[in-house]
């Protein structure tokens, strides 16, 4: 056999060898590709590819069951993308889509939660310009005790806002974005570089105490605090007091160095742990949370633009227990589409039936977990703890009290608990 | 041996020089073999490719991961197409490097400059279909280019993008243009060009009373040796294209907003950087132009190869040639690696 051929059979031995092997570790490698997960939600219509890797997410809520919105509904992303990098660069709000800045997008639209305006469920339009997220009372008295502003009226906000629902209940028609380094006075600029540590849009200090998500999630994502930051698939309507401390009770403004100085002390009873120690409760204003009290409307905002918590902040101790010489409202519910079964559907703590009483707010919020008893009496069922709670309207007990003279601080006179 | 339709395509013998590794480098028939395997996998993409603004970058997500081994597919294509224009380059390089231009086959280096000067506008067409956010700035500043012609510009400019902007049309013409009309003329010229390289005489050499080397090897010898180059530049477009996936970004948003990174695909780099010295026609076309002119001329108005110096690597008869393609490669090298360079800054 010739010397060419000899040396041919080598070199294509060799080329083979090497042929082979490359098509075997092309196989392999292409082996080791996860297999497709696809999903096609009913509300998009369009097929995804998310739970190839998020098999093992639980599901958000079960009112966004994933079969109808999928993932990129809210999220965004690539929905055909396998490459986590490339799945995950048009994501919104990176791992959190009800981050202010894209929350009407990931979480708006009319068949969501932007709603129509007539039946009060723009909830994005009242957050946005809700005072947990414009900080706008806070901005104007700092700015108007410098002289950066000619009157207490906002003008700023943390983002530029405007009163969609005119005309204006407050006056306040838009807020402009509220930008320290434009501002002339070392303290404005020192209040907007060192207090501005709990609006919705704010990344939240550092330690657990304060551990939450931003935007809508601040509040919705509870669980937060039991997990690293952002690994948590959770949205809720029972939303229980600790939640609202990871801004609220944190600590005290000290505005003579324009800093915010954090609580110190470590809370062994609730009382304690719900408060600061710098005032006096009743009993139900600490074993209640937050929200078995305060309404949407005082925690998300009502549609105009606010300046502080007093301006928001209405429902008291007679909104439940009345005066002595009136009782607190009620309403029998005799429509189906009372907003109240609406609310109650979504944290169904209460098997709310039509032609039941329940109380409701001076400005005729339902009080959904409540319901009038038989007796007269009054039963209210906690939004996180689904414990249930007897009361009883002042009307005919032994209270004293002026019913012209009904500020919280009034009741606490008798009511109020001993702090230590 | 029993000849089969391979054996037929090459002529009995050749000259064993002709075929010697280190005179051809195998890059003309390496860049014949990486036409076929685009032929091929392009051929393959199509069966997903959606060639609509919509539908573009999603339909290479899907070819990307999820179709089976549509991945790999995509992969080879692009890195065949990233070799063929190296090959090619290296293929003209050496074609001067070595007087092999000389006439008779002064016609054949210009079809050559024209298959090199097609696949670089395959290459570009091809990119522009990802209609991808990688590829928005090159698209914009690419077709922008067109308009800086003087009195032409602007008609030149719609007959390309298909209307007075970008959109649409300019995908569906880009698509044609890629998968018909570069196609279907770098198919012919392709064939022409290698129907030529026999009607020449096969490889460039003296002519036979000025030879040292009589020796003369078989059409089996020579497909023995093409089917190795095969083998091996196979494995490697496989390594390649199993280890370095093909470039993939975000589909377009907003086609008049760039978003995405503001750089040409490599092989226009140079003019990308050569944009940044003014004015833009006379930078971004007429230097390109100018280029693509000199190579041309280069057999006609450059000193001749002498005949006994001819298949040989440096010849001194035609050193001007040698010295001025290799300044045109070493500037148009700088400039491509400051241009990259300065991106990732």
């Amino acid at each position: 056999m010739p010397e060419q051929i000899i040396r041919f059979r080598w070199w294509l031995l060799l080329g083979s060898g090497l042929l082979l092997a490359t098509i075997t570790l092309v196989w392999w490698r292409d082996a080791q590709r996860p297999q497709p997960i696809a999903l096609t939600p009913t509300l998009t219509g369009e097929v995804e590819y998310c739970l190839t890797c998020h098999a093992d997410l639980a599901e958000i809520s079960p009112s966004h069951p994933v079969e109808s919105f999928g993932c990129v509904t809210c999220h965004g992303g690539e929905r055909l993308a396998l490459d986590a990098d490339l799945a995950h660069r048009s994501m919104r709000g990176g791992g959190n889509p009800s981050d202010l800045s894209v929350a009407q997008e990931s979480c708006g639209g009319s068949n969501c939660h932007s709603g129509s305006e007539a039946e009060d469920r723009d909830h994005i339009q009242r957050v946005m310009t809700s005072i947990q997220s414009t900080y706008a009372g806070a901005i104007a008295n700092i700015r108007y005790s410098f002289g950066a502003q000619p009157s207490l009226v906002p003008e700023m906000g943390i983002l530029a806002v405007q009163d969609t629902s005119l005309p204006s209940e407050t006056g306040i028609l838009s807020l402009i974005a509220f930008a320290p380094t434009h501002e002339t006075n070392p303290m404005v600029q020192a209040f907007g570089a060192n207090c501005l540590v709990c609006h919705l849009s704010v990344t939240p200090l550092e330690g657990d105490v304060y551990m939450r998500e931003i935007g809508c999630a601040a509040c919705h994502t509870p669980a937060a605090q039991s997990f690293p930051r952002g690994e948590i698939h959770q949205l809720t309507t029972a939303i229980p007091y600790s939640q609202c401390n990871t801004c609220h009770n944190r600590g005290n403004y000290d505005l003579g160095t324009m800093n915010f100085v954090e609580r110190r002390d470590q809370p062994t009873r609730r009382i304690d742990d719900y408060y600061q120690p710098i005032a006096q409760f009743t009993q139900c204003e600490y074993t209640l949370d937050c929200i078995d009290c305060h309404t949407r409307s005082e925690a998300m905002g009502d549609g105009d633009i606010h300046a502080n918590q007093s301006d928001m902040e209405y429902v008291q101790c007679q909104t439940c227990h009345g005066t002595l010489t009136e009782l607190p409202q009620t309403k029998t519910l005799n429509a189906p589409n009372d907003i109240a079964f609406r609310l109650a559907q979504l944290n169904p703590v209460v098997d709310l039936q039509l032609g039941e009483t329940i109380l409701i707010t001076e400005q005729g919020e339902p009080l959904w977990n409540t319901r009038v008893l038989a007796d007269g009496t009054y039963e209210l069922i906690g939004k996180a703890t689904q414990q249930r709670f007897a009361f009883r309207p002042v009307l005919g007990s032994a209270c004293e009290q002026n019913p012209d003279e009904q500020e919280s601080s009034a009741c606490h006179e008798c009511h109020a608990v001993a702090h230590k | 041996m029993r000849p089969n339709f391979f054996h037929h395509l090459h002529p009995p013998t050749i000259p064993a020089a002709q075929s010697r590794w280190r005179y051809t480098l195998g890059a003309g028939g390496t860049a014949v073999f990486l036409g076929l395997v685009l032929l091929l996998t392009g051929a393959l993409e199509m069966f997903y490719y959606i060639p609509t603004q919509a539908d573009a970058a999603l339909s290479i997500q899907t070819i990307s991961y999820l179709v089976p081994f549509g991945g790999f597919v995509r992969n080879l294509h692009f890195w065949a197409a990233q070799m063929l224009l190296v090959v090619t380059a290296v293929h003209l390089v050496r074609v001067v490097f070595t007087g092999a231009y000389a006439p008779p086959r002064r016609f054949n280096y210009f079809l050559g400059l024209v298959l090199f000067l097609l696949a670089i506008l395959l290459d570009f067409t091809g990119y522009i279909l990802r209609w991808d956010q990688g590829i928005q700035w090159a698209l914009v500043v690419g077709t922008n280019l067109v308009k800086t012609i003087p009195l032409f510009g602007m008609n030149f400019y719609r007959m390309l993008v298909g209307g007075a902007e970008l959109g649409s049309a300019t995908l569906i013409r880009f698509y044609a243009w890629h998968i018909f009309g570069l196609m279907l003329l770098a198919s012919i010229l392709l064939v022409w060009h290698l129907f030529r390289v026999r009607r020449d005489g096969g490889v460039a050499l003296p002519p036979p009373n000025l030879r040292a080397d009589p020796e003369r090897i078989s059409s089996f010898e020579l497909v023995r040796r093409e089917v190795l180059a095969m083998i091996f530049v196979g494995a490697a477009l496989l390594l390649l294209s199993s280890f370095s996936p093909a470039p993939i970004a975000l589909p377009i948003t907003k086609l008049t907003a760039i978003s995405g990174d503001a750089l040409a695909p490599w092989f226009f780099l140079w003019v990308q950087e050569m944009l940044k010295w003014g004015d833009p026609f006379f930078w971004g076309i007429f230097v390109p132009l100018f280029v693509l002119v000199l190579l041309a001329i280069i057999p006609y108005f450059f000193p001749q190869p002498a005949e006994h110096e001819i298949g040989r690597w440096f010849p001194k008869s035609n050193r001007l040639a040698q010295v001025a393609v290799a300044l045109l490669a070493i500037v148009v090298m700088a400039l491509t690696f400051l241009a990259a360079g300065a991106s990732n800054a």
